[in-house]
């Protein structure tokens, strides 16, 4: 209780300290201020980059995997994936047969191409040639229109699926069902438009929405199959289960393949968690360095702080020996100044936060989806009160070391 | 018990390769309720006597009972502690904190002594009425006048009940008219019971002392009984 007088005291010399000097108060806390804002927006941008990231490969599907001629992420040996025989059509069709417990098997290929709608223009579009069975092992459904159905693959018919972003540039936001447009040299009918799945192709990572999804069959008739190698995406039966069936698709992979015991497999199986964890190695050193690199401002606010204390405790050393006359102890006149350190700094981080927040929402509508989370608050705010103690601590300590009667001499 | 029993005490200073030997060898007693002024020119260790009563300071040798305990050899926090408890201090130059108000200074001693709210309101109040300030509770310091500002701080002198009220030269800094007001101040204080020791140069503001002891060099020089009564009591 007794300490609680004490503590509510040296608040209220704080904040009085502060309020009596507003001018110095608000050029101490400027540094703090830009300190808190470059930490939480770093904290927020990576935060955002990687919300953005996660939406856009949730496309790809947690409980898919992806068998592919070369692994998503090369590590090593770059010759030892090069030599691989393509995955075909075939081979995509023995897998499905022999995977019956998979939820769906279902092959794709990739090319790029410039596409054209009267006279606009988009360059090396992404178009995915695969079967009506790509909806079960994605995410993402039709926003209008319909998707690929059976028969489209069976009888090769010119119809495409287009991604958000085309529909926005190729179309200019007008309603494209039913409109004929170009792919490379070849006239495909538009008949629906996916739903907006977000972009990480900011960092190179897939764009979902800049791709257009072709019958496989069109597509090998209108694109070339004869040497393309495909991607077999198969969905497991279940979340738990992804372990063991990736062990199923192995084995099954490797008879397919006719693979001896002693030969290493000639293809490769992925995952949303393989993306994943690529990007967080990346993400987590820049991320790092960014933090480190913006943690110097709120150093030198720190400094800025401290040399702030220091004039204060001169200021007042006649005040300190007066307190320490009438019985103030070490402690008193430690927390007095540790308070009034802290409460600048910490007055800085909530300045700091609201500045902050203003930045994100710019971030939020300019580039990418991007808030301040809860946590990201507490620890700015503990961050801006740990300046605040470790910038005042010396001063403070010099302060409650004052021998009171030169501190009572004092001019 | 006595209110304070000094047995032979000396503080040695060290300053660059000098050693100034303050005090050498003082041996003081005082009853309860005693009324002393201690006078001597600069340089006698007037004030080192008064910071070693007063507990800012610890002697180099000798022994320190303030009502029978032993504050000698204690500690920085140890003596912030009986300052708060057993020490009411006057300064010359008032010494209140510029920025609180009339209250919140005789209250401070109570904060840092771990009263409650209420109960530091009772005491600061009861002490401001002492003094004759009730009305200017809410006033800062640089809205009183110098007499005014003198009688705060020995509200905040008499607001914890000390055993010893140190002033050292309370009236330095007033006119003589303020002075005199100041001094009946004290007497008043002193008929209610209070111990008060104070520090002074000038001898008609001894005289209102009860006793005088003259320092010189360190040492006592004289101890008296003064010959004038009381002016209360006359």
């Amino acid at each position: 209780m007794r300490y609680l007088y004490e503590l509510r005291e040296s608040l209220r010399i704080a904040l009085a300290a502060i309020k009596a000097n507003k001018a110095r108060g608000v050029l101490t806390t400027l540094g703090i201020i830009i300190g808190i804002v470059a930490v939480v927006t770093t904290m927020t941008a990576a935060n955002g980059l990687q919300n953005s990231f996660k939406e856009s490969i949730s496309a790809v599907g947690s409980d898919v995997l992806y068998v592919t001629r070369m692994p998503w992420i090369i590590t090593g040996n770059f010759f030892e994936y090069r030599n691989r025989e393509n995955l075909t059509l075939k081979e995509a069709q023995k897998l499905a047969a022999r995977l019956s417990e998979a939820k769906a098997v279902n092959p794709s290929s990739y090319t790029q191409r410039d596409i054209k709608y009267r006279a606009n223009l988009m360059e090396a579009v992404t178009v995915v040639g695969t079967t009506d069975k790509y909806i079960r092992v994605s995410n993402a459904l039709p926003e209008y229109g319909r998707f690929l159905i059976p028969q489209d693959v069976q009888y090769k018919r010119n119809v495409c699926v287009i991604g958000s972003e085309i529909q926005e540039k190729l179309f200019e936001n007008t309603n494209p069902i039913n409109k004929r447009m170009k792919i490379g040299r070849y006239y495909y009918r538009v008949v629906g438009v996916m739903e907006k799945q977000g972009s990480a192709g900011f960092f190179g990572g897939p764009n979902f929405d800049r791709q257009i999804i072709v019958p496989i069959t069109a597509f090998i008739k209108t694109f070339g199959g004869a040497n393309r190698s495909f991607s077999i995406s198969v969905k497991a039966p279940s979340q738990e289960e992804m372990a063991d069936f990736e062990y199923a698709v192995i084995g099954e992979m490797r008879k397919i393949r006719k693979l001896k015991p002693t030969e290493k497999d000639d293809f490769s199986i992925n995952q949303m968690n393989t993306l994943m964890n690529a990007y967080n190695s990346v993400m987590g050193v820049i991320v790092m360095i960014g933090l480190v690199i913006t943690s110097v401002s709120l150093f030198v606010g720190g400094i800025g702080v401290m040399n702030i204390m220091f004039v204060s405790v001169t200021e007042r050393t006649r005040e300190i020996g007066i307190r320490k006359a009438i019985g103030a102890k070490k402690r008193a006149i430690l927390s007095q100044f540790l308070f009034e350190s802290s409460v600048i700094c910490l007055i800085g981080g909530v300045i700091g936060l609201l500045v902050a927040y203003g930045v994100t929402a710019l971030i939020n509508n300019l580039m990418m989806p991007a808030s301040i989370s809860p946590f990201i608050m507490a620890v700015a705010l503990l961050v801006s009160i740990l300046t605040g103690v470790v910038s005042g601590i010396i001063p403070a300590i010099k302060a409650a070391r004052l021998n009171p009667i030169e501190a009572l001499r004092y001019e | 018990m006595k209110a304070l029993d000094i047995r032979n005490i000396t503080k040695t200073y060290h300053m660059a390769s000098e050693e100034v030997r303050a005090l050498r060898g003082v041996t003081l007693e005082l009853e309860q309720n005693e009324y002393i002024a201690i006078m001597g020119p600069s340089g006698s260790g007037k004030s080192t006597l008064m910071n070693v009563i007063g507990c800012l300071d610890t002697p180099s040798s000798g022994e320190y009972f303030l009502e029978g305990v032993d504050v000698s050899k204690m500690s920085d926090d140890q003596l912030a502690e009986i300052r708060n408890r057993k020490i009411g201090f006057v300064f010359q130059t008032f010494n209140l904190i510029p920025r609180s108000d009339v209250f919140h200074n005789v209250e401070l001693p109570l904060i840092y002594g771990g009263l409650s709210g209420a109960d530091r309101r009772k005491l600061a109040e009861a002490a401001i009425e002492k003094v004759g300030l009730s009305d200017r509770i809410t006033h800062k310091p640089n809205e009183l006048s110098g007499g005014q500002r003198q009688r705060v701080a020995i509200a905040r002198a008499l607001v914890n009940n000390p055993s010893i009220i140190l002033a050292d030269e309370p009236t330095g800094n007033l006119d003589t008219a303020t002075g005199e007001e100041i001094m009946q101040v004290f007497n008043d204080l002193h008929a209610a019971g209070n111990t008060i020791i104070l520090v002074t140069h000038e001898t008609e503001i001894a005289q209102h002392a009860h006793r005088t002891i003259r320092l010189r060099d360190g040492m006592i020089e004289s101890d008296e009984k003064n010959g004038v009564l009381h002016p209360t009591l006359s």
